[in-house]
């Protein structure tokens, strides 16, 4: 690809093709780990770096691999990458991991990663394909930091674990929201969002 | 080359395998030791909890609030000890290893400012569940509990770990004597008066899995705890500042 355009490339995925609000990919995961801005941005670290490391593979194994077990190899490729950031969360980050639980394992099964993996890494030179693999993670971590930032300030009146509504506040009569906790609210806001991304970008309405 | 013939798919196939598998292995072999401190810490501060102690550094906090660390048998005796230098404890294999074992060793902690903790190990919904249970000097109040699980239900089973309600009602609660040592049911479900608490709705199964770990972990404890429980008067510790709230009424939904 010679018209490799890095800046399309990069920023394409965290705007106007972001993987969660336009493409509505990788949900579930958003859903689960936003309670709190800690979860949300190791999630988002670990699968900015599955999506870009696993890309740059498949992609240089691109012309290697066999067609009829591509998907099979793809899969290979992303729980390694899974595997590995796994165990490297346990061992320098264990509370982080603790609360991820189960979550970090599912990136494996998170559609960006092998969706991004088909559609742009098997066509296109190793490092697009990384950037294209960064982009996608950043779009995806991107909404995942932004549904947590209202879930957690909202829900629990604290920002990465330090009290940001002050005192005073709550001697009003104020009260943290518990709805915001749940995860339906984490849908409520993830539709608020792809409402007003629809509503600036208007080439995204559908007519 | 013909990417797309047998003999290919097959060798690549078994390179890639053999490549991922030592890629995964040597990282496995390299972060071993630093994960199993983790997971240690993460035992010892369980156990500080169950203990009501607190702490910045959870290792140094242990040695200097432990009183002994010791073994004993299915008779409460004491048949060993573990090294508090080392801040050595049962991880879950080794408490898995004891709810089999026919000549059991079972780790108690006994704690400077009176408490004693046991552990308890047993089977959840989706994977183990224990827990770390702090007991006053008559060895039959409860004081404080810490409970965590490998995959139980997020919002449901998983509450017996993160919903502060839960663990603050076994507080004040006795361990039973007899056939129920200890019961995780609704009050009308309950056949003791004071050995129980309630379960957690829409966590059923995970509920009774704790009550049945309990009651298992409490038996092996029995001998040990009317051996030495008894010398101590317990008034001493049962009344202080504990609430005790009830979690949920109900718990009529299946996971």
């Amino acid at each position: 690809m010679a018209n490799f355009d890095f800046k399309e490339t990069f920023l394409n995925p965290i705007f106007k093709g972001n993987p969660i609000s336009v493409l509505v990919l990788g949900i579930c995961s958003s859903l689960a780990v936003t309670v709190q801005l800690k979860g949300a941005f190791v999630m988002g670290l670990s699968v900015i770096i599955v999506t870009g490391l696993s890309s740059l593979v498949c992609s240089l194994l691109r012309n290697t691999i066999p067609n009829r077990i591509r998907i099979i190899v793809q899969l290979v490729v992303v729980a390694m990458m899974v595997i590995l950031v796994d165990q490297v969360l346990k061992a320098y980050a264990y509370s982080v991991s603790k609360t991820l639980s189960v979550y970090i394992g599912l990136i494996i099964t998170n559609c960006i990663v092998m969706g991004r993996i088909e559609a742009f890494a098997l066509g296109n030179k190793p490092f697009a394909s990384l950037v294209d693999g960064i982009g996608n993670g950043v779009g995806y971590a991107m909404i995942l930091v932004i549904v947590a930032f209202f879930r957690e300030l909202l829900g629990s009146g604290t920002l990465f674990g330090f009290q940001v509504i002050p005192q005073a506040v709550y001697d009003f009569g104020y009260m943290n929201n518990g709805l915001m906790i749940l995860p339906p609210m984490a849908l409520i806001l993830l539709g608020c969002i792809i409402w007003v991304q629809r509503a600036v970008q208007k080439d995204l309405q559908e007519k | 080359m013909n990417t797309n013939s047998n003999t290919y798919t097959v060798i690549y196939s078994i390179i890639l395998v053999v490549v991922v598998a030592a890629v995964l292995a040597f990282a496995a072999m390299f972060l071993k030791p630093t994960q199993e401190a983790n997971v240690k810490k993460d035992t010892i501060s369980q156990i500080l909890t169950a203990a009501t102690v607190q702490g910045e550094d959870i290792l140094a906090t242990y040695k200097q609030e432990i009183e002994a660390a010791i073994l004993v048998d299915i008779d409460g005796n004491k048949v060993g000890e573990l090294s508090i230098e080392d801040c050595e404890v049962y991880d879950n294999a080794g408490l898995k290893k004891q709810t089999i074992a026919s000549e059991k060793a079972l780790p108690v902690y006994i704690f400077k400012n009176g408490i004693t903790v046991v552990p308890c190990y047993g089977a959840g919904l989706w994977g183990p569940i224990w827990g770390y249970i702090g007991l006053e000097g008559d060895l039959q109040t409860i004081k404080a509990v810490c409970f965590g699980h490998k995959g139980e239900t997020p919002g449901l089973g998983a509450k017996i770990a993160d919903e502060p309600s839960f663990a603050a009602g076994f507080a004040g609660k006795q361990v039973g004597s007899g056939d129920i040592l200890f019961e995780v049911a609704k009050p009308a479900n309950r056949k003791t008066e004071n050995n129980g608490v309630d379960a957690i709705s829409g966590a059923t199964i995970t509920c009774q899995a704790l009550g049945k770990t309990l009651n298992q972990w409490f038996g092996f404890y029995q001998n040990y705890f009317a051996k030495n429980g008894a010398s101590q008067p317990s008034t001493e510790f049962v009344i202080g500042d504990i609430v005790i709230e009830s979690v949920e009424p109900f718990n009529v939904e299946e996971e």
